[in-house]
């Protein structure tokens, strides 16, 4: 049975722990809020982005002469992963999941994988894996700016374009609401055409012409992907580090209470048992 | 000094006596008196002289109807028990009395229960470990040959199934001679272990004296003594290696505690005899190995209210060479026998003595298990998730070394549904060092429970493979 000292010693270490975890769940809930207006307001642009680009590899695809290079389906010999995670650890199950997501998608690959990184957490992962890291990028801060991504799409499309992988994946986590994130796996490269009825495949007329449209539009699109699915990651992550840094607080102060409970336990049996030495002492005198 | 002068009881408390006797024939102290109650006889132990020619006396018997002006003759000595040869296979109660109903033992010696202890010349140290074929017991408090052990812990861990693995797996492969003394446990207990000796064929090398709950508290406090009076005898006059079981000495103290208060005594801290380590040193410091021969000895030690600070497991352990402590918190996750790797100690876990490696990985364990127990804060609060990788895997490791120290034992057989398995030393060692090495790190906690061997460990992960 511990001392009163030692458990109130352990009382005060776990009530400090408390007050980190409060004080990170109430910045995490400030930075979510942000992130999760920024995730938000991305959103529509994004899908309509990825409507068009379908549409437009669609009709590619009948015009089959001048086939775009990242529209380009060939045999896949090797792949790149662009996996998105946090830069640092307290949000729960997220990194691991994700990490484990991106783990197996790479085992289950016959091809081999090499991979570019966004994020401390999945370099470190990666690394200690011993996988082949292309690239990785880290320090994007809680607001990332579509220029401090371009550099990350650039060197899948660069990769794609001159033939060092045959297909990109993007992993991240996706955003669903402040207590759900889902791990997901996305096709970036090459792009996969929408199928589309018959109307839908008339009526639009491009201009500049498609190929010109293709060229300058495609690499923007991708760029545009990766930006979103790292807003997305980024809203995830502030999510689950508050959910887990409100768990923890809570858990802290269950423990401090439990604590409390066994540290008055303690002191009362001391009080106790000083008392019947008391009155034992007192008892044999008096007879 | 006068023996057969003869006194009358004046006064009954409970179970001490006074008896008045006439001027200058007063018996001495730790004398034996006899006198005969309802046609019994009834022996009492001279405890105080309290002036106006009245003793104070423990009644080694039940004093019920016992009534003042009754008749004590004074039989001019200690109480003293058969010793020898002739008292193998046999069951005895505190006065030397068989108690299995297969008549008189002739012994050609008895000897007084209370003696002194070996003087310092006699006494020898011993540094050679004993295989107990019990991994947690083996790796991290070895036994020495000719030392004593305790193995403690709160109601219900399992200290007396501790006992009996022990007097399994080494009283039945010791060749010599083994007393086991049941200090105020359960009588049923004493029934089982003796029919189990009988049956294992082991009984014809063993002496049991049982003085159990049911017995007054005078019994209780003497019935260890004579377990070693009988031990004793062995060690010095045969140069034998003894081994000597109690269960359970904090019974002792307790008994003593009983009757202290009663005789006249202040109770000290916590309510404990003011002589709680006169009384503990008066049993262990007797219980020794000489330079004739040698008592191991293994004891239980009730721990009351899982409170290692309480007065009379203190006034114990330090009599002790190592300590199996049983933890509440570990039999509670279901792992037995529920030894604590953190708080049980050996003086014998030197390198000297068991040898470089196995003290390296005995240390290693609990260097990891310790850390494991500094993380359990910040696992109960962040969750494992955010351990640093090598926390992570340490926790992993330390998971399945808790788990790798449960152990079918053989006496739990009925319990567990497994076989019990005996352990060698060299095979603890490699299973732990194995397992610290990480060699076994992708194999499931699951399969390191209730395992022998770590080759055992290995098959029970394929089983649940499959």
């Amino acid at each position: 049975m511990p001392s009163v000292r030692q458990i109130r010693r352990r009382i005060r270490s776990v009530e400090n722990t408390g007050k980190l975890t409060k004080a990170m769940e109430m910045v995490a809930a400030a930075k979510m809020r942000r992130a999760q207006t920024d995730v938000l307001a991305a959103r529509p642009y994004a899908s309509k982005m990825e409507d068009l680009l379908a549409h437009l590899a669609a009709m590619a695809l009948t015009d089959s002469s001048e086939l775009h290079p990242l529209l380009q389906t060939r045999p896949v010999k090797k792949i790149a992963i662009i996996q998105i995670t946090p830069d640092r650890g307290m949000c729960g199950g997220l990194v691991a999941n994700i990490n484990r997501r991106t783990g197996s998608f790479i085992v289950e690959q016959e091809v081999p994988a090499t991979i570019v990184t966004v994020g401390n957490k999945g370099r470190d992962f990666m690394a200690r894996t011993s996988r082949e890291l292309r690239a990785s990028f880290d320090g994007l801060g809680d607001r990332p700016k579509l220029i401090d991504t371009t550099a990350v799409s650039r060197i899948v499309v660069e990769d794609f374009s001159n033939g060092e992988c045959d297909a990109a994946f993007l992993a991240y986590t996706e955003f669903v609401n402040t207590v759900v994130q889902r791990p997901v796996i996305k096709q970036l490269l090459p792009v996969e055409p929408a199928e589309l009825s018959a109307t839908e495949m008339s009526g639009y007329i491009y201009e500049p012409r498609q190929v010109e449209l293709m060229g300058s539009l495609l690499p923007r699109i991708v760029e545009m992907q990766v930006f979103s699915s790292i807003l997305e990651s980024n809203a995830s992550e502030q999510s689950a580090r508050m959910m887990a840094m409100r768990n923890a607080t809570d858990s802290a102060n269950d423990l401090v209470k439990e604590l409390t409970l066994q540290a008055n336990k303690a002191r009362q049996a001391t009080i106790t048992g000083e008392l019947l030495d008391i009155i034992g002492g007192s008892m044999t005198f008096e007879n | 000094m006068a023996k057969g002068s003869s006194g009358q009881v004046v006064q009954v408390i409970s179970t001490v006596v006074d008896v008045e006797f006439p001027d200058g024939e007063l018996p001495e102290v730790l004398n034996a008196l006899d006198l005969e109650l309802d046609g019994e006889p009834l022996v009492l132990e001279v405890a105080q002289h309290l002036g106006n020619s009245w003793v104070r006396c423990l009644a080694l018997g039940p004093t019920e109807g016992l009534s003042r002006g009754t008749k004590a003759i004074d039989s001019g000595a200690p109480v003293a028990v058969p010793v020898g040869r002739e008292c193998l296979g046999r069951l005895f109660n505190v006065l030397g009395e068989p108690l299995d109903g297969l008549g008189d033992v002739k012994a050609a010696e008895r000897w007084p229960i209370h003696r002194a202890a070996p003087s310092f010349q006699e006494q020898v140290g011993t540094s050679q470990m004993l295989e107990t074929g019990i991994k947690v017991v083996d790796l991290i408090c070895p036994f020495a040959r000719g030392g004593k052990v305790g193995a403690m812990g709160g109601a219900g861990v399992g200290k007396t199934v501790v006992i009996m693995e022990l007097i399994n797996n080494i009283a039945k492969q010791h060749g010599g001679f083994s007393v086991f003394a049941g200090v105020g446990e359960r009588s049923r207990e004493g029934n089982d272990l003796w029919n189990e000796m009988k049956e294992s064929g082991v009984m014809d090398k063993t002496i049991l004296v049982f003085g159990q709950m049911n017995e007054p508290p005078g019994v209780r406090a003497r019935i260890a003594l004579t377990g070693l009076t009988m031990a004793e005898q062995f060690r010095d006059e045969e140069g034998q290696d003894v081994l000597l079981f109690i269960d359970n000495v904090y019974r002792y103290i307790l008994a003593g505690m009983e009757v202290s208060a009663l005789l006249g005594r202040m109770p000290s801290a916590v309510g404990y005899q003011p002589t709680l380590s006169t009384d503990m040193g008066a049993l262990e410091e007797r219980i020794t190995t000489t330079s004739k021969g040698s008592i191991t000895s293994f004891q239980a030690v009730y721990v009351p209210a899982d409170d290692y600070t309480d007065p009379g497991i203190v006034a114990t352990f330090g009599h002790l060479d190592g300590v199996v402590a049983l933890e509440r918190s570990i039999a509670e996750q279901g792992i037995y026998p529920a030894v604590d790797p953190l708080t049980s100690t050996s003086r014998l876990l030197d390198p000297q003595v068991v040898g470089e490696e196995h003290y390296q990985v005995a240390r290693n364990v609990q260097t990891v298990l310790q850390r494991y127990k500094d993380l359990q804060d910040i696992i109960a609060i962040l969750g494992v998730e955010e351990l640093a990788e090598e926390d992570k895997l340490l926790v992993g490791r330390a998971r399945k070394i808790q788990r790798f120290f449960s152990q079918p034992f053989s006496v739990a057989e009925q319990f567990t549904g497994r076989e019990g398995r005996y352990v060698s030393i060299a095979d603890t060692v490699r299973g732990f060092k194995e397992i610290l090495e990480g060699t076994h790190d992708e194999l499931p906690e699951q399969a390191f429970y209730m395992v022998g061997g770590i080759e055992e460990v290995v098959e029970q992960a394929a089983r649940l493979a499959e």
